[in-house]
């Protein structure tokens, strides 16, 4: 019995060792970029569909802090709500599903020369792309994408801001 | 008759798990994603967790399906599922209102912590059920071979 508990054990490990082999070195790539913190993983469809006349600029956590430390601008590319739960502080929110609305004001506010850093939610979220992307197109000449995100931030412990703090 | 539902239970188990890993490989970023909503893990840590478990669970799943290896399948099952049970209890005793990730991660259904946990509660059920129909049949396997020795004597 004791010898039989063994033998199923040993095998299930073994079962777990080739899923997670197999879920490694299909996915290597993918883990590499994660774990170097160079997520660069712009959605496929946008790649495809839309060539603008300059793409955003992707930065990395330590230059989010670099920029808004010398006067850039964060810029939350999440919904309202998302925003209001919690942000990185000091970000302005220009949601971008409420760009055609709010993109006035905003052009309006913000120097076009201002260096911005973009972001949502992380993970392959399209949001903070689409957003630099339009913004560009509005005429800002620094515009710069922080595919980390939200998530990457408040992990990090850097200082956040909002209602679940 | 024992044999039927060993078979019934033992085939929607593996179908569940099949199903679950397979269209979690399909988009393992989307899957990383709601992993990281959990807010359990650090945030490179959500990208292994979804490189691997859904390749675990497809593994599991299959061995049951073509019923080899089904004891050590359903331990894979059943401590996945255990696993899931506590993230999912965690997640209702933090009050967050996320999408439990269980199966199609670009799907809009969203499936809450609490309807999440009570399906792997029946999955449990199914686990213990299929193990212990597995062993009262090959005892009876057994005991027939014995009284067939015995004839043959």
């Amino acid at each position: 019995m004791f010898n039989d508990l063994k033998r199923i054990g040993l095998e299930a490990c073994v079962l777990i060792a080739f899923g997670v082999l197999v879920g490694l070195s299909l996915n290597h790539q993918l883990l590499l970029d994660a774990f170097s913190g160079h997520l660069v993983s712009l959605p496929r469809q946008i790649a495809q569909e839309s060539v603008p006349i300059a793409l955003p600029i992707p930065a990395l956590i330590d230059e989010v802090q670099q920029v808004a430390a010398s006067g850039g601008l964060i810029v939350d590319a999440r919904s309202p709500e998302q925003y209001a739960a919690g942000h990185i502080d000091g970000a302005v929110s220009l949601p971008l599903v409420e760009i055609d609305a709010a993109l006035p004001d905003f052009i309006a506010r913000i120097d076009k020369n201002r260096t911005l850093v973009i972001y949502c939610s992380g993970f392959g979220c399209p949001d903070s792309f689409d957003l630099a992307v339009r913004l560009i197109e509005s005429g800002y000449t620094d515009v710069r994408v922080f595919e980390g995100g939200y998530p990457e931030w408040r992990d990090a412990g850097l200082p956040v801001a909002g209602d679940e703090q | 008759m024992k044999r039927f539902f060993y078979h019934l239970a033992r085939l929607t188990l593996a179908l569940v798990f099949v199903y679950a890993g397979a269209v979690k490989m399909q988009d393992v970023v989307a899957f990383a994603g709601h992993v990281a909503a959990y807010q359990l893990l650090p945030y490179a840590m959500n990208y292994l967790v979804a490189a691997t478990l859904p390749y675990v669970e497809f593994l599991a799943g299959v061995m049951l399906l073509l019923n080899a290896r089904v004891r050590p399948a359903l331990l894979v099952i059943g401590a996945m599922t255990l696993v899931f049970m506590a993230a999912l209890v965690s997640v209702l005793l933090r009050g967050l209102a996320i999408d439990c990730g269980c199966f199609d991660p670009g799907g809009g259904q969203d499936v809450t912590a609490g309807v999440a946990l009570l399906r792997d509660i029946a999955l449990m059920v199914l686990v213990v059920l299929v193990w212990w129909l597995r062993v009262r049949i090959e005892e009876r396997g057994m005991r027939n071979e014995e009284r067939g020795m015995r004839k043959e004597e």
